[in-house]
């Protein structure tokens, strides 16, 4: 086995070693399976060296022998074809059980993991697929590398010990050639998943603005800086291969030697009759059978250098804290919203985007967030969202403080209209019911109407069951918007949270949304983004914002 | 299938030259693999054989034997080694031109965007598709060819010997040869399902990431869970199928080999001393054939994976293109006035008519504004004056030229467009810029964020012009990202600048200010300004107003 320096591979190790271990009953079928397949071809290279002799004259063996054989061959098939089920099912499991892992730690982790959404799900399929190999494969064909050949060794040592020692000295030396080759290889196998995994985040980047390739008449040349990537690809993935060939032809030397040495043992040192023919034709015949296993882990063995590149991509996802808090009994009516001295950095090379910022909101109270973009009027929202925890300072709801709350759970107290909203591939309806999926027909109706949704989606030949795209395809920015502010009026949450809603809407819609917001937050507890012009649309109070801090004074106004 | 994979042959025939020197390694080294164990063979049957009356003449060949078998040892592992390394080298050239060809051929046909194909299913189709497709060459022609040479020197070695027992040795190889043919279509049916299913997971698992914000906001965590590991159940049951029917294959294909060597060593027990030496050749051929041949039932999953994938890519590649080039184009014109006259559109069929008999005049130099609430067409237009889509009925002409008959890249080098949700990449800021302007100096690149009112965030940045964006411009505010795009637009040499709403997501006070500057920014180029309302800052030359399809000229 291949010994990979970096400490992030002790994560990826420690990973497969802990799914194996939970998997080691569905591991134990495909080996004994396989032991039987070895143990049938031993039968059968016995009753082929028997005929064989009796051909050269040297035995008596007749058509019983060679129906045995033909017996053993169907067994061999079907042990086969049982020994392939049982490896498909080992995989399963550890897969769809770390697949789900992975993908829970996405969400929890949200924007705050700021990697391209084709790196993500590279995690989450790619990644994981790459896993199979490992347990279909990989783990029974290294346990059966060592119990097999034994086996068949064994099985040539009763008929002739020199040779069943020439046997056991090359299947000695397949795992040092294995290991030679592999030790350069395991590095530079981590080295082409991060070049796979560019190039499918640098893709599904490229493919989402296309339009702007087009507009820009870059498409060929970002053709050709995709083939460069691709050219980066092989290159990368070549100086893997070139090392782990080294071992096929490495293989091919033993297989090779040990033909050569029986030969010799059997051929040429023997002067006269042979003193056991069977015996010389046996272990002859015996060299394939030994060498089968061998070589499926061989093929097997770039698998595990794979599993290993996508395991040690995983683990750091896989041990991230899944963030943990308390749970609420049951979403309050009304909330009151303090912020006291709230300060938050991103990056340390950056300034703070908050640097002390206090504000109280109470229930029915509107306050309204302005500033330039940059000014921290996006992180307040995001705090209050459970996408960050503020670095110092406190935030707490009905006066208690928000980060002993389990992120989702602060989430339940809130509608959310964010400056884009995502609409994700289905109908209308389906888009607006996301906010809430338990809702009836009439309360999607209801919200729909107030979100003026009703009004672009009874021109639609469908109507709201017309189908959008991901991205939002045949909607308009506007009509989007619409959407988002429908799912805040069907979420019914006593907390209101809008990041610069109506950014993308025309002033005939603007007027007509911000009245449908203006009800969405009567009563209810509102904090809203949003820019001077469209401020004057709500009644509240208004936080100035600059660089992360208060601006002048608090001021009353409409 | 057999179109599209050889399709895809044709397609790779820029690489002839590797893939034809990986088949020849690989069948060099098989046929060394066989005749290693038969010349071993060889020699213990002549030892065996020493002694027994009639039987010199063994002897004497496996003395022979001995003398083959050194060369023949070393030489195994070199030609396997070569074999190895040459065809994978020709499938990652391959595979390169196919990517690179499948992503020209989108681009020119999905220019308005992804639409309803899911992006999610459309990396699927890049990544897995196009890498589905080195099993066709590492997975099926290259054993293929292996395989096929070994059953025809079988056929030709012992033919010569007795062609009877060529039949039955060479019959059943020939039959588990030819079995992934046979088994293709069924396996393929399977692989398309695998296909089909990855497909699935992966939508499941970028629709809500893409939205992630909304995704959380809804608390739909729970459920966007569920819909991945229901599409996982769903891969792993399409794949437990398809390594049933491989199982099938293999079983089939391991038998018609026992079938060969089996029914050898009994034709051999028959004919006695007459046909012993070919009988002892044709049994070790047997064996040495087994492991050439093990590797054909696999073929038949890669050539099914191969020709699912090759037919999704084929699918999305061969959808028609919205505006196809002309195939005579006219003469690039040299002015750019811009006039639409009777313009009549729709998107699809049976969705209302967006224009209905459009006219519009945009002399050179003159700043049109185009108001108008959402969804009434503005964008719309701007995609027709580039040829995203083509109308219905009317013209278009620059410079006194039919658009229709201008190649779209020459269109594009004189209009250019702004559009709504212009995307920043996940590159440095300088590439972003350089995508409008590949030669321009950093100083011109400056010059166009300052125009822009974002110089001043960008020199704030520890890293400045080689900042990274992130996806989509995230690691900006929306404010920050808009000008940006606006600085790339900047940058274009076009004379025609569509500007759909520039200053959405800017701040009032800096809207207003870059709204004022706008005149100096864009120079002597004609503009087409579309915007919800106007702040008064604007200065058109004319305000336009869309309404039924129409523009009627406003007032503000």
């Amino acid at each position: 086995m291949a010994s990979i320096p970096a400490g992030a591979e002790a994560g990826a190790a420690a990973l497969l070693k802990r799914e194996a271990r939970s998997e080691r009953a569905r591991l134990t079928t495909p080996i004994l399976l396989g032991l039987g397949i070895a143990a049938c071809g031993v039968a059968q290279a016995l009753l082929i060296a028997r005929l064989l002799a009796t051909l050269l004259g040297r035995a008596e063996a007749g058509v019983a022998d060679l129906a045995a054989a033909a017996a053993l061959a169907l067994l061999m098939a079907a042990l086969a074809m049982a020994q392939e089920r049982a490896q498909i099912a080992a995989g399963e499991d550890a897969k769809a059980r770390l697949r789900a892992a992975a993908f829970a730690r996405l969400l929890a982790a949200g924007p705050q993991d700021e990697r391209a959404v084709g790196e993500k799900s590279a995690l989450v399929v790619e990644r994981i697929e790459a896993l199979e190999g490992y347990f279909a494969r990989w783990l029974p064909a290294a346990a059966l590398a060592v119990l097999a050949p034994l086996l068949i060794a064994g099985a040539a040592a009763l008929a002739d010990p020199v040779s069943g020692l020439i046997l056991l000295g090359a299947g000695l030396l397949v795992p040092i050639a294995q290991a030679i080759s592999g030790i350069g290889a395991g590095v530079a196998s981590r080295r082409q998943f991060a070049a796979l995994q560019r190039l499918s985040g640098r893709f599904l980047d490229r493919m989402r603005g296309l339009p702007v390739l087009v507009l820009l008449n870059q498409q060929q040349a970002e053709a050709s800086r995709l083939g460069a990537a691709a050219e980066e690809l092989r290159a990368r993935t070549m100086r893997v291969l070139r090392l782990a060939f080294i071992s096929t032809g490495a293989m091919e030397l033993i297989v090779g030697i040990a033909l050569a040495s029986l030969a010799y043992r059997h051929g040429h040192l023997v002067a006269g009759t042979h003193p056991a023919p069977v015996s010389a034709l046996f272990t002859l015949l015996l060299v394939p059978v030994f060498f089968a296993p061998l070589r499926a882990f061989a093929g097997a063995y770039h698998e595990q250098l794979s599993a290993r590149g996508a395991a040690a991509d995983l683990a750091p996802l896989l041990a991230a804290h899944t963030p943990d808090g308390l749970l609420l009994e049951e979403v309050p009516p009304k909330v009151t919203v303090t912020f006291q001295d709230v300060r938050l950095t991103y990056d340390p090379s950056r300034p703070p985007a908050l640097d002390g910022v206090s504000f109280r909101v109470l229930p029915g109270e509107t306050l309204l967030l302005t500033g330039e973009s940059g000014s921290g009027k996006t992180s307040i929202l995001r705090i209050l969202m459970g996408f960050r925890r503020p670095d110092g300072g406190r935030v707490a709801i009905n006066g208690h403080d928000v980060t002993l709350l389990r992120p989702s759970e602060l989430r339940r107290l809130c509608s959310y209209v964010g400056q884009r909203a995502h609409i994700f591939r289905g109908t209308i309806r389906d888009n607006i019911a996301f906010a809430r999926p338990e809702a009836d027909d009439a309360a999607i109706l209801a919200a729909a109407r107030a979100a003026q949704v009703t009004e672009f989606a009874s021109d639609l030949p469908q109507g709201l069951d017309t189908l959008v795209g991901e991205g939002g395809f045949g909607l308009s920015g506007g009509q989007a918007q619409r959407v988002a502010v429908a799912r805040a009026f069907l979420r019914d949450a006593p907390l209101v949270l809008l990041d610069e809603p109506t950014t993308h809407l025309d002033p005939g819609t603007e007027a007509v949304v911000l009245d449908a917001l203006r009800r969405l937050c009567v009563g209810r507890t509102a904090i809203v983004a949003t820019h001077a012009r469209a401020a004057r649309g709500y009644f509240g109070k208004v936080l100035q914002l600059s660089a992360g801090r208060e601006a002048g004074d608090r001021m009353a106004g409409n | 299938m057999g179109r599209d994979l050889a399709r895809v042959l044709a397609l790779w025939s820029g690489r002839g030259a590797w893939l034809l020197a990986g088949v020849i390694a690989a069948v060099l080294s098989t046929l060394a693999g066989v005749a290693l164990l038969v010349l071993a063979g060889r020699v213990v049957a002549g030892a065996v054989a020493q002694g027994q009356p009639g039987a010199v003449a063994l002897a004497g060949l496996g003395l022979g034997a001995l003398l083959w078998l050194r060369p023949v040892m070393l030489f195994r592992p070199v030609a396997r080694y070569l074999e190895r390394l040459v065809t994978h080298e020709a499938t990652f050239r391959a595979l390169a031109d196919m990517r690179v060809w499948f992503f020209t051929r989108l681009a020119a046909r999905l220019p308005a965007g992804i639409g309803l194909r899911q992006a999610g299913d459309l990396l699927a189709r890049l990544v897995a598709d196009v890498e589905s497709l080195d099993g066709l060459y590492l997975r099926v022609l290259v054993p293929a060819a292996s395989a096929l040479a070994v059953v025809v020197a079988v056929a030709v070695a012992v033919g010569a010997a007795d062609p009877g027992l060529a039949a039955v040795l060479a019959l059943p190889l020939a039959a588990a040869l030819l079995l992934p043919v046979a088994l293709a279509p069924v396996a393929a049916r399977a692989g398309q399902a695998v296909a089909r299913a990855q497909g699935g997971l992966r939508s499941a698992v970028i629709d809500p990431l893409s939205g992630i914000e909304d995704t959380l906001a809804a608390n739909a965590e729970a459920r966007a869970s569920a819909r991945v590991a229901a599409e996982g159940a769903a891969l792993a049951a399409a794949q437990r199928d398809l390594a049933r029917r491989a199982a099938w294959g293999g079983a089939a294909g391991s038998l018609l080999v026992q079938v060969a060597l089996l029914g050898t060593l009994g034709w051999a027990l028959v004919a006695g001393q007459s046909g012993l030496a070919a009988g002892l050749m044709g049994v070790f051929l047997a064996i040495a054939a087994a492991e050439a041949l093990g590797l054909m039932p696999r073929a038949g999953a890669a050539l099914a994976a191969a020709g699912a994938g090759a037919r999704r890519l084929f699918d999305a590649a061969d959808t028609p293109e919205p505006v196809p080039d002309p195939v005579a184009p006219a003469a690039v014109p040299t002015g750019h006035a811009l006039r639409v006259s009777g313009l009549r559109f729709r998107w699809a069929a049976d969705r209302p008519l967006v224009f209905d008999g459009l006219d519009l005049d945009l002399p050179e130099g003159a700043r049109i504004a185009l108001l108008g609430p959402s969804g009434v067409g503005k964008s719309t237009l701007a995609a027709l004056l580039l040829k995203f889509a083509a109308p219905e009925g009317g013209r278009i002409t620059l410079g006194g030229v039919d658009i229709a008959t201008l190649p779209a890249a020459e269109l594009r080098r004189r209009v250019t467009w702004l559009t709504q949700d212009a995307r920043l990449f996940d590159d440095t800021i300088a590439a972003n810029l350089r995508l409008a302007a590949p030669d321009a100096e950093d100083a011109a690149l400056w010059a166009a964020l300052d125009r822009a009112q974002v110089g001043d965030v960008v020199r704030a940045l520890p890293d400045r012009l080689e900042t990274l964006c992130g996806e989509g411009g995230l690691r900006f505010s929306g404010g920050q990202a808009r000008r940006l795009a606006l600085a790339r637009t900047l940058l274009s040499p076009a004379s025609v600048v569509i500007l759909d709403e520039p200053a959405a997501g800017l701040d009032a006070d800096t809207e207003r200010a870059f709204l004022q500057t706008l005149d100096d920014a864009m120079g002597g180029r004609s503009v087409i300004l579309i915007q919800h309302h106007l702040l008064g800052v604007e200065h058109p030359t004319r305000i336009l107003r869309l309404a039924a399809g129409r523009a009627i000229p406003a007032a503000g």
